[in-house]
């Protein structure tokens, strides 16, 4: 099956003349089955919007094949756009008009029933405040209308950058309802965030972007568990000791204030066993998953030093690769680290 | 089709439209308003008089000629007539030569003509669409640029010189239209302040054709005017960068460059200046004097740009603007 989304050896730099050249995104790779809900990482200054800008023909690609729904990208972008709704980095409105009119005119312009609209407000919870102006909107409404524009096509392809801007976790969460009734109707999502709950939760796929470089791609579990340490944190009533047994058992311990760290087994019956075994009662036993989050760090740098804070230009790219690839049916793990 | 029908329903929505067009009918609105409040309809008496004399004032006019040809032949003596007071060929004061000999309507105190102010207001009224044309084309698309709603478009309709001929279409035709209207209302309105409460004037074949042919040229004013704007602002993505652009030009060549080429005795400075051939395209030709063109021998140091050569200047200008935008335009990285 034909990826909805593939980007291959994607390469751009921005020029001017007081910062010269700057590469935004420097040979990057991104593909997006048809189906998945995809998210797409990266810190500040990474290249998600500019590779988001150069699927969507608003910049031109230095190098690089891209295609969109089986289309050449920019090329052939007029043939499929009218089944890609998509938002780019907070897009603005004119303040004078309402956000019905907003919706209208796209409508108009790109050829949809303008019957449209009132649903796509109505999706995105603007029913009632459509014939507002956008200028009073507050930036989550206004983050909402744009997200309404793009569901205004009735997509097959929905793009949405950092659409959870602006928003209040209550507008978050109806974001992520909305997102995922979208998913179950079939519609592919790509989701770029740097909000790494809000992406693990909503996303069975992700690539992750640094320093304008995937970095890691795959099932969201399948890069998680590339991250696993087989860890687990245990707390009992003589933390010392427990420590002392445990190394003794051959197992790697790290000790903390009201807690240990146990890893290399993988096996918690043989920590339960070793401690049991001594009179020493295991009150909390728990696995230690990795989350986005610390994958996120890990994988783009991270903090420089807890006393410095990361630049943006700091992350590492090409330091640790991960690809995990869909071959098939099944999406089998594979580690190039 | 549609995408011409977003934008008209865009650029008809947009405050700013608004605004001008309200300043537009408020500029009518006084302008009519004051001329209706100072002019009368004459009394038989007033038409009596002012016949008289214009009637008087053609008659010293055919006198001075006579006195000059008279003069010219030795006819009369010296110190009855000075010869030096009188041009070398008296066919410059020939009554039936000039170009417009004194009528009724000439002494009419406080009565408003139509005939004789018709071209003083369709002057005024072009030069607000020229800058109506201006200001909306350079607002429309580089309040559009600047608010990302370029961007919101391109995602509905990627093809990017379609969208901006779409928008530049767009803008003249509704930029013509609105002209069009507005000259109709205005002159129209005249027209009937004349008829109520002044006198309508000789309204011949030759009024209305030499109006209809300055309103003509006015039209292309304007439309150039708005596409210039409209360059200037895909140019620099800004509305500001079109005024900003304007006001250096004025500034920078019309002042300085003017003086500088004056300075260093550069000929017919006037032609290299934008405000002389748009003179010349309103009128239909100007004549410019410059005494570098004299030399020891003598000469009257006139030239004449006409409005072939001035469309060909302001025609030419305004369209590689054009092509320059949409070229930069369809290369540009919207970010």
């Amino acid at each position: 099956m034909s990826p909805v989304i593939e980007i291959s050896g994607l390469r751009k730099a921005f020029r001017s003349l007081r910062q010269g050249r700057r590469v935004a995104v420097d040979g990057f790779d991104m593909r997006v089955e048809a189906g998945q809900v995809h998210g797409f990482l990266g810190p500040n200054g990474s290249g998600k919007t500019t590779t988001l800008r150069a699927l969507l023909g608003l910049v031109r690609a230095d190098a690089g094949e891209m295609t969109v729904l089986g289309a050449r990208a920019p090329a052939e972008l007029p043939r499929v756009a009218g089944r890609v709704g998509a938002i780019v980095e907070s897009p603005q409105f004119f303040g004078n008009f309402t956000g019905y009119r907003t919706l209208r005119l796209l409508a108009l312009a790109g050829g949809v029933p303008t019957d449209r609209v009132d649903r796509a407000l109505e999706l995105v919870g603007l029913r009632d405040r459509g014939d507002e102006r956008v200028r009073g909107y507050s930036l989550g409404m206004r983050q909402r209308l744009a997200v309404a524009s793009a569901l205004l096509k009735d997509p097959e392809l929905l793009i949405l950058d950092e659409p959870a801007n602006g928003l209040d976790p209550a507008g978050i969460r109806e974001m992520r309802d909305l997102t995922r009734s979208l998913a179950e109707t079939g519609v592919t999502v790509l989701v770029s965030s740097h909000i790494l709950a809000e992406i693990q939760l909503i996303c069975d796929h992700v690539t992750i972007i640094s320093a304008g470089r995937r970095v890691a791609a795959g099932r969201v579990d399948d890069v998680l568990a590339g991250f696993d340490r087989h860890e687990f944190r245990v707390r009992v009533a003589e933390p010392e000791r427990a420590a002392e047994l445990l190394r003794a058992a051959g197992l790697p311990v790290g000790a903390y204030p009201d807690h240990l760290v146990v890893g290399g087994s993988g096996d918690p019956e043989l920590i339960a066993r070793t401690l049991g075994e001594q009179g020493l009662w295991v009150h909390e036993l728990t696995p230690l998953r990795p989350d986005l989050e610390s994958v996120f760090l890990e994988l783009t740098g991270g903090p420089a030093h807890p006393a410095v804070p990361r630049q943006v230009d700091d992350a590492q790219a090409g330091d640790r690769v991960i690809e995990l690839e869909a071959t098939g049916a099944e999406d089998s793990g594979r580690v190039d680290a | 089709m549609r995408l011409v029908r977003a934008e008209l329903e865009r650029l008809g929505s947009r405050r700013f439209v608004q605004l001008m067009l309200v300043l537009l009918v408020l500029a009518f609105g006084v302008t009519a308003a004051t001329t209706l409040a100072s002019s009368h309809r004459p009394s038989a008496a007033e038409v009596q008089n002012a016949r008289a004399e214009a009637a008087r004032q053609i008659r010293a006019l055919e006198q001075e000629y006579d006195r000059c040809v008279a003069a010219r032949q030795g006819r009369v003596t010296p110190d009855e007539f000075g010869m030096d007071q009188y041009p070398t060929s008296c066919a410059d004061l020939d009554p039936g030569r000039i170009e417009r000999l004194p009528v009724t309507t000439d002494y009419l105190s406080g009565v408003f003509v139509f005939a004789n102010e018709a071209k003083g207001l369709l002057y005024f009224l072009i030069a607000f669409l020229v800058l109506f044309g201006f200001l909306v084309g350079a607002s429309y698309i580089g309040a559009d640029l600047n608010s990302g709603g370029v961007v919101n478009l391109l995602l509905w309709r990627p093809r990017r010189l379609t969208v901006l001929a779409a928008k530049l279409g767009t803008l003249l035709g509704a930029v013509l239209v609105v002209s069009v209207a507005a000259s109709l209302l205005y002159l129209g309105a005249f027209w009937l302040i004349a008829q109520v409460a002044g006198l309508p004037g000789t309204l011949d074949g030759d009024f209305w054709q030499a109006l209809a042919a300055l309103h003509a040229r006015g039209l292309v004013l304007v439309g150039l005017a708005a596409a210039l704007g409209f360059a200037l602002a895909t140019l620099g993505r800004h509305t500001a960068a079109a005024l900003g652009t304007v006001a250096a030009y004025a500034v920078v060549w019309e002042l300085g460059a003017r003086l500088v080429m004056e300075i260093v005795g550069v000929r017919r400075v006037d032609q290299w200046m934008l405000s002389s051939h748009i003179g010349a395209w309103l009128t239909g030709r100007i004549e410019l004097w410059d005494p570098a063109l004299c030399d020891a021998n003598g000469c009257r140091g006139m030239y004449v740009l006409t409005s072939g050569s001035a469309l060909l200047v302001l025609g030419g200008l305004t369209g590689a603007l054009c092509l320059a935008a949409f070229a930069t335009f369809r290369r540009r990285d919207l970010i």
